[in-house]
């Protein structure tokens, strides 16, 4: 079975990635230490950081408010991007008033609002909330949008056929229908959520993951850089398997989303 | 959906209202003084910012400068991901070993976020052109490398057959099926990574960088310079606009000669 | 209550003629089926009595009221089943009765009888993907049926299955409409199943779509004691069954060859 095939794979790809990261600079010193952390400035950086703590707070403590950020800014990014979504879907005249406005600003990529959120709201987590829910917002909007797009006209006739009226019409049928592409969009939106608070705690702000990674760079301290970037993939692999094991519930009469 | 579609002249005329609203609002809040002048300032404030920077330096260039200098980094970031990435793909979607060993690496490193790698761009590569060009790397490679190995990957094993039983090398079937045979996805993959790629670009002008429209954003930010700020994204927001038609224009054209699309 | 009236009902879709002057009555408990080729324009007749479509000119009416917009008093049955995939057999059945503010212990009550009418009593908390195309389109007409509508609309609900399931479910219709008796209207392009079923079957003739004849079914199926047969195939051993199958092909083989000229 293929699937087993990779697990090994995967197993001997890490244990052979640390051989040869010891290799590279323990061992040989190939790469110098001021370029690289070796496993054993690594494990120091990450004790350090655990205990004594580091930029202003212990590991649990950076993770966590950046967490909570993501978090915030995500569910409200989902909460007004996908009825928007279901509405302009739904509605041709909503979609037509809509659509300029939005070509305006959907190819302003996310990372852009950055200045303009901390102008607006300076550098405490208001501003992050503002720039993750712009960033999340969009591929929301947009998935939700053709998701509703995309129901088959049987599907409308059906509920109309049995006279359902316009609010459960919304909550049963129209958000169901909809939902697998509601689910990628919101792929979509973590993924855009962790990169733009990432980007924007590195501008400027006092706790979280980025600002481990800003005072390491300042530091020239590569062993923590490392410690922040593993952070980082932990919490995003974290939060999209909780997303996809959510997906899974909801989506569980979905066929296509159970292979 | 809701009816039939609307015609030409009613999509026109919601559109036109809803742009109205929305300039209104803006124009509204800003001219009230409900939001201070200074943080949001009118359209036509943000219009004839733009048209002065065009020709008026601030952060030490005039905006197509900056622009300049942003593309530069973008299109040597682009291209080494792409030199890179599709070699790459296509070698793992053709060789199982290979594919074995890389996947992993991959597959864990699509959790950390692009802009994560900026310390160490900076650490390896300086904050001048190389820190930049690495970055845009990081969020251009892996639609490149992943694009590349799907269309190999799921190249009809008949064409692979018929190239085997008319006794081709690796290479060869490599130049001569695999990557024509995969085109389609591998286009579609540089569109991705042109996107993501021109995300990243801003992410860190707005962190490392001394030029570039994301250089001249954050000093416009740190001048409280509201309307140079709202330029810097407008800028950006049309150019990358441009960046994605180009490609698509481009798919099409590479789509219609094989074929693909009438 | 039940009846479905056209008058001198016209469609036109996008300067193309598709129903030309149609004018057919369907009384109380009446089983009418319409046969025709693809695109005579069966369907939309269908759809304008579900209120799917209006006519570009004339009036159908259901029980001497206009139709003007879809409504649980026309229940349709769709030839691809379309159950709402997100809903269990029961929830596709409750939805109905809940959007005509029926009592929870009645909408249970119904709903059971109704899973017990159709053999479906073991499957109400599958979901439509869990069930075979037959048992789908069983939850269709048991969703259509549980609403006690004044008329049944079918369009070629059984098109979608296999040979085998498509004569059971033909068999069970024949059985469910001498139990519980409905105004059915019954889009289909198997001769044989519309003899079979109906009481009277509608010859249409295509571009522009027109009734070419009515053919009246029940009184022979009366005469010649039908019923007796609990099998299709017993019953189109019949000479009776025979000589109208016939009539109905050669009417149909006409309109193709007035259609080739």
């Amino acid at each position: 079975m293929s699937g087993h095939r990779r697990i090994w794979a995967g197993w001997a790809t890490l244990a052979g990635l640390v051989l040869f990261w010891f290799g590279l600079t323990t061992w040989t010193g190939i790469v110098s230490a001021g370029r690289f952390p070796s496993p054993a400035a690594f494990w120091l950086s990450l004790v350090q950081i655990m205990t004594r703590g580091y930029a202003g707070g212990q590991l649990v403590t950076h993770a966590w408010h950046s967490l909570e950020l993501v978090a915030m800014g995500f569910l409200v990014a989902i909460a007004t991007g996908v009825p928007l979504g279901l509405w302009i879907g739904w509605s041709r005249r909503a979609e037509a008033a809509i659509n300029p406005v939005f070509l305006i600003i959907r190819p302003i990529p996310p990372l852009a609002w950055i200045p303009l959120a901390i102008l607006w709201l300076g550098l405490g987590d208001a501003a992050k909330i503002m720039v993750i829910w712009f960033a999340a917002f969009v591929p929301s909007v947009i998935n939700t949008f053709s998701g509703v797009r995309t129901i088959e006209r049987p599907v409308i006739e059906a509920a109309q056929m049995l006279g359902t009226p316009l609010w459960r019409f919304v909550i049963e049928i129209l958000s169901p229908a909809a939902a697998p592409m509601i689910f990628t969009g919101m792929r979509l939106s973590l993924q855009a959520a962790w990169t733009t608070l990432v980007a924007a705690e590195l501008v400027g702000a006092l706790v979280g993951v980025g600002v481990v990674l800003n005072v390491a760079q300042q530091d020239i301290y590569p062993g923590m850089i490392l410690v922040g970037m593993l952070t980082v993939g932990v919490l995003g692999f974290a939060t999209t398997w909780l997303l996809s094991r959510v997906e899974h519930r909801v989506l569980a009469w979905n066929v296509a989303a159970k292979d | 959906m809701s009816g039939r579609p609307l015609s030409l002249g009613e999509t026109i005329a919601w559109g036109l209202a809803g742009l109205i609203l929305f300039l209104g609002i803006w124009t509204t809040l800003s001219i009230s003084g409900l939001v201070p002048r200074q943080f949001l300032p009118t359209p036509l404030g943000v219009i004839t910012r733009f048209v002065q920077l065009l020709t008026t330096p601030f952060a030490g260039a005039t905006l197509p400068q900056h622009l300049a200098s942003s593309f530069q980094r973008y299109l040597s970031g682009m291209m080494l991901a792409a030199l890179v990435g599709v070699p790459l793909g296509l070698l793992m979607g053709w060789f199982r070993l290979l594919d074995d060993i890389l996947s992993p690496i991959f597959e864990g490193l699509r959790f950390i976020a692009p802009i994560a790698w900026v310390p160490f761009a900076a650490l390896w590569f300086g904050t001048g052109i190389g820190g930049p060009v690495m970055i845009i790397f990081a969020g251009a490679f892996p639609p490149c490398l992943i694009n590349a190995y799907r269309g190999a990957r799921f190249v009809d094993p008949r064409l692979i057959e018929a190239s085997q039983m008319l006794g081709t090398g690796h290479l060869r079937t490599i130049l001569e099926v695999l990557l024509p045979a995969s085109i389609p996805s591998i286009v579609a993959g540089l569109r991705v990574a042109a996107g993501l790629g021109w995300q990243s670009l801003v992410g860190a002008e707005l962190i490392v960088a001394a030029a570039g429209v994301g250089f001249m954003m954050v000093q416009a930010q740190a001048n409280v310079s509201t309307p140079t700020v709202m330029t810097g994204m407008i800028a950006i927001g049309i150019a990358g606009m441009l960046i994605d038609v180009l490609l698509r224009y481009g798919e099409a054209l590479i789509l219609r000669r094989r074929g693909l699309v009438v | 209550m039940g009846s479905i009236r056209f008058d001198s009902v016209n469609k036109v879709f996008g300067g193309v003629k598709a129903l030309d002057d149609i004018n057919l009555e369907i009384a109380e408990k009446e089983f009418v089926a319409i046969v025709g080729p693809s695109g005579c324009g069966k369907t939309t007749c269908l759809r304008i009595v579900a209120g799917f479509e209006t006519p570009t000119s004339g009036i159908v009416s259901v029980n001497g009221k206009r139709v003007t917009a879809p409504g649980p008093d026309r229940a349709v049955v769709f030839q691809q089943f379309v159950l709402f995939p997100w809903k269990t057999v029961r929830q596709n059945i409750d939805l109905g009765l809940r959007n005509k503010n029926f009592a929870g212990d009645e909408r249970e009550r119904l709903i059971r009888s109704v899973l017990d009418l159709m053999n479906l009593e073991s499957y109400a908390d599958a979901f439509p993907h869990q069930l075979s195309g037959g048992m789908q389109q069983r939850v269709a007409i048991a969703r259509a049926y549980v609403l006690d509508p004044e008329v049944l609309l079918m369009d070629e609900p059984f098109g979608a299955l296999d040979a085998q399931t498509r004569v059971l479910m033909q068999e069970e219709l024949v059985r469910l409409s001498r139990v519980n008796p409905r105004t059915v209207l019954f889009i289909t392009h198997s001769v044989e199943e519309a003899v079979y079923l109906a009481d009277r079957v509608a010859i249409m003739t295509r571009r522009p779509g027109r009734i070419k004849e009515v053919l009246d079914i029940k009184t022979v199926r009366n005469e010649e004691r039908w019923n007796r047969f609990q099998r299709i195939e017993d019953v189109m051993d019949l000479d009776s069954f025979i000589h109208l199958r016939t009539h109905v092909w050669k009417s149909l083989r006409e309109e193709k060859r007035e259609d080739r000229q």
